[in-house]
């Protein structure tokens, strides 16, 4: 248990971030030289101001006419969301691991705000999943994968909170959750996941088509 | 006389299992405790059988633990019993974050070089009390 706690916690570490930063990098590189050859308008019509409109737009929570057609949807992806990104981050468990290692951190949540940010991420991998299951059109578009990715996002959130729980067998619980979370990470780059990082770059494209080019207004 | 002799007799005897009592209540800690803490932590504290672990750890110099720094060297005849970690590692304005980090150092360094011992959260800080 001790050698595959510190294989977890030490070089794994390192392998996931390095994967998950490197895969950005290149994949970006990659997307931004297909764009170049394909569609180099892209670049040519690219406008910061409506780029920027766009994204604010669509990132305020029923801004967009979309957004207000489907409200639990939007309810739920805005708070599954924010709960996966800062949970992760601001865990007091991750900032004193973080401590540990390299001396520093940051401020971090108390854990019965965690506690509960991180059942909602599991009420949320749920949510969709039923959403996938249960609409007709969204289970026409979903592959195996989108099913496997949903359960990758989960697993870290469900060993954490199974672990932090101290259930039975919470140390096994605990491993679970360090490897998963690397395997999260190592995911992005390299899956639908990388939204994370397009979201800006899709929105701001679609925002300068329409805002630079149509005069169209942002629905 | 005799009779004033065994009464100071018991007398003694009655105070140095007395003393023993007291030194032994003294090594038989418990739990993890330091005043710097108060009442901020979060997880539930750490129970430790401070004689149990140094029997099964097979450590028997004091400052193993309990160690000593002078101008960044450790003193090998000294140690800091009775001494709180903090009052050495912790200084208020480095933060509650600090003190946490020195603690779990102190255990959790040890643990994973000897591969023997808790080293995840919930192995320590047990929510039922139990020990590790």
């Amino acid at each position: 248990m001790h050698a595959i706690y510190e294989l977890a916690g030490g070089f794994l570490v390192w392998a996931a971030l390095v994967i998950f930063a490197g895969g950005t990098v290149i994949r970006m590189a990659w997307l931004a030289a297909t764009a170049r050859k394909k569609d180099a308008a892209v670049f040519h019509y690219f406008s910061f101001y409506y780029a920027l409109r766009s994204i604010l737009h669509w990132i305020v929570p029923f801004a967009s006419r979309n957004m207000r057609l489907h409200p639990v949807m939007t309810a739920v992806t805005f708070i599954f969301h924010l709960c996966l990104i800062i949970t992760p981050i601001f865990a007091a468990a991750h900032v004193i691991l973080i401590a540990e290692s390299w001396g520093g951190g940051w401020w971090y949540l108390p854990d019965a705000a965690a506690d509960i940010m991180t059942l909602t991420v599991i009420l949320g991998c749920v949510f969709f999943l039923i959403r996938r299951i249960s609409k007709k059109d969204v289970r026409y578009l979903s592959t195996a994968g989108d099913y496997i990715l949903l359960v990758i996002v989960a697993a870290p959130f469900l060993s954490g909170y199974w672990s932090y729980h101290q259930w039975s067998g919470f140390e096994i619980a605990g491993i679970v959750h360090m490897l998963s979370g690397e395997l999260l990470l190592i995911c992005i780059p390299f899956t639908r996941l990388f939204h994370m990082i397009l979201f800006p770059f899709t929105r701001g494209y679609a925002g300068s088509e329409f805002g630079g080019m149509r005069s169209a207004r942002d629905w | 006389m005799a009779a004033l002799k065994s009464n100071i007799l018991r007398l003694l005897v009655v105070f140095l299992v007395l003393a023993a009592c007291a030194a032994a209540a003294r090594a038989y800690v418990t739990i993890v405790e330091d005043s710097a803490f108060d009442d901020r932590q979060m997880r539930p504290q750490v129970s430790f059988e401070h004689n149990e672990h140094n029997e099964k750890a097979g450590i028997e110099s004091c400052n193993t633990c309990h160690h000593f720094y002078e101008n960044g060297e450790k003193r090998k005849n000294s140690d800091s019993v009775g001494m709180e970690c903090s009052s050495c590692h912790y200084k208020a304005e480095s933060g509650e974050l600090e003190l946490i980090r020195i603690y779990h150092k102190q255990c959790k360094s040890c643990h994973l070089q000897k591969e023997q011992g808790p080293v995840q959260c919930g192995q320590c800080h047990r929510k039922t009390g139990e020990n590790p």
